[in-house]
């Protein structure tokens, strides 16, 4: 009796085993098992012709040292770093992107998860699934690059738009009419916001390929604001809304950072608060030097965001419902672009709402910046004149 | 009144520049690639060039290269590009060039506050 008991339990086992080896050699990406120390105790037939070696040249090897990591900068990811050290330290799940060097020394772009296998909270082993992702990143760098010639070809006839309707207006073909004057400078403010439509896009392009270039250099956070609010004055005045900008405390904002980038983000916040305000409304910036970080704040009494939709802001292409049939030029790109520009520069961003009552966002950027260094020194930008 | 060069390759961009360029009083000859600036170059001595990257047949780097600034330092070159923050905006900085300008965000009345600036900007080296 107790032999038969004894023999079910084996079979049962042995049907286990088989069923998580077919599962194992059937997972659609690279799988790598390992014991407790990273010695490699299974590997499936993708991890094999991905990595280029045989089953009997890795198993029984230490994982960490058969199969090299890379960073981006092509130099080995310290044993520390290693997914699989980290899911054994924490003992949970850990996914990266990194490189791995293939038996015939190509590297190539991975997306790694290991997760470690618990037994009473003790990791007996790991299992790794690696998916080599050269396509999705060669997709990528052509969309990328797709959008950087799209956007200079669209520039080119909007350069013409807008050079003959200056030309027009300062009167180089002859006196125009003030109707005329009028309509002219429509087309030209329509021009611009085109133009800074492409800025925009070609912007995210760069956040999301990482091809953004940072340029630090001293500055004051007020001084910034204060230009800002000085070019979006015409925008204020026409819809007769006031914007105040107040330093609050008595550390100085002095900060290394980029200006360019700076000051894009605070055009687009002042930007929305002018565009969501109702005319005659208020808005008012805050600059704060703190011990460690400058706090920037941008507040309105306009229209607010709905509380459903308050997880959604930084979302590509999301514009709140309440704003939508009130104001037509918004793209859904704005904060979705201050959100990655402000990652870049280690910057933290958040809001209050209220609909009906108010916004006001708040961004802070850390004073001494530690953002990854560049691999090559930044070069020279051309400038918007 | 100095001498300009405007090489451009879009023919209304082109004739605008030259309008507004005239207009203010600066003698203007007018190119549409790199490489008829150079011929152009052989009977004019331009005082600066205002020079698009993007052109068909010979380039803004491609002229540069040809062009050497070094051997010729009283010329001043502008980059007007649409190209923003561009490895060839790095590049025309590094062949010599005095300041790159985005085309599309550039006014007339601008342009020719950009052009006075160049010229005045450090004069070259006395001999």
């Amino acid at each position: 009796m107790a032999d038969q008991k004894k023999s079910l339990t084996i079979q049962h086992a042995q049907e286990q085993r088989a069923q998580a080896e077919a599962l194992f050699s059937s997972i659609g990406e690279g799988a790598i098992a390992t014991d407790e120390f990273g010695k490699i105790t299974r590997i499936n037939p993708i991890a094999l012709a991905t990595l280029g070696y045989s089953e009997k040249e890795l198993l029984g090897e230490w994982f960490p040292k058969k199969i090299l990591a890379l960073t981006d900068r092509n130099v080995p990811v310290n044993l520390i770093d290693r997914p699989i050290t980290k899911a054994f330290l924490t003992g949970k799940s850990v996914t990266e992107k990194m490189f791995y060097r293939r038996k015939n020394g190509d590297t190539l772009p991975v997306i790694i998860t290991v997760s470690p296998i618990l037994l009473e909270n003790r990791p007996i082993g790991a299992i790794e699934v690696f998916r080599d992702i050269t396509f999705e990143e060669e997709v990528d760098r052509m969309k990328s690059e797709f959008i950087s010639l799209a956007s200079h070809q669209l520039r080119t006839p909007l350069s013409a738009i807008k050079t003959y309707s200056h030309m027009l207006v300062d009167g180089y073909m002859g006196e125009v009419t003030p109707a005329q004057k009028k309509s002219l400078r429509t087309i030209i403010t329509a021009s611009n916001r085109m133009n800074e439509l492409i800025s925009t896009l070609l912007n995210i392009t760069r956040i999301e390929s990482g091809t953004i270039n940072i340029v630090p250099k001293v500055l004051k956070g007020e001084r910034v604001c204060e230009e800002v609010i000085k070019e979006l004055a015409l925008a204020a005045n026409e819809k007769e809304i006031t914007v105040s900008l107040k330093h609050r405390g008595r550390i100085s904002s002095t900060i290394k950072t980029d200006s360019l980038i700076l000051k894009e983000i605070i055009t687009n916040l002042i930007t929305n608060a002018i565009k969501y305000t109702s005319e005659g409304g208020a808005i008012r910036v805050e600059v704060q030097g703190r011990a460690r970080d400058v706090l920037f704040s941008v507040h309105d009494n306009g229209w607010g965001i709905p509380e459903h939709s308050h997880d959604q802001v930084f979302s590509k292409f999301f514009r709140a419902q309440n704003t939508v049939k009130r104001e037509t030029t918004g793209t859904g790109l704005g904060l979705y672009l201050v959100k990655g520009l402000l990652e870049r520069l280690n910057g933290k961003i958040w809001f209050e709402s209220t609909e009906g009552k108010g916004t006001s966002f708040y961004f802070t950027l850390p004073k001494e910046r530690k953002t990854k260094p560049l691999t090559k020194a930044p070069p020279k930008k051309a400038v918007k004149m | 009144m100095a001498n300009i060069l405007v090489v451009e390759d879009d023919k209304d961009l082109n004739n605008a520049y030259c309008i507004i360029l005239e207009n203010q009083g600066y003698t203007v000859e007018s190119a549409f690639d790199g490489q008829e600036a150079l011929d152009k170059l052989k009977d004019f001595e331009p005082n600066l060039i205002l020079l698009d990257l993007l052109m068909p047949i010979m380039g803004g780097l491609e002229f540069l290269q040809h062009f050497d600034l070094k051997a010729h330092p009283a010329v001043k070159v502008l980059i007007f590009t649409n190209m923003e923050n561009s490895p060839e905006v790095a590049e025309a900085y590094k062949l010599g060039a005095h300041r790159c300008i985005i085309k599309s965000w550039t006014a007339p009345h601008n342009l020719a506050k950009v052009i006075n600036e160049a010229l005045e900007a450090d004069s070259p080296v006395k001999a």
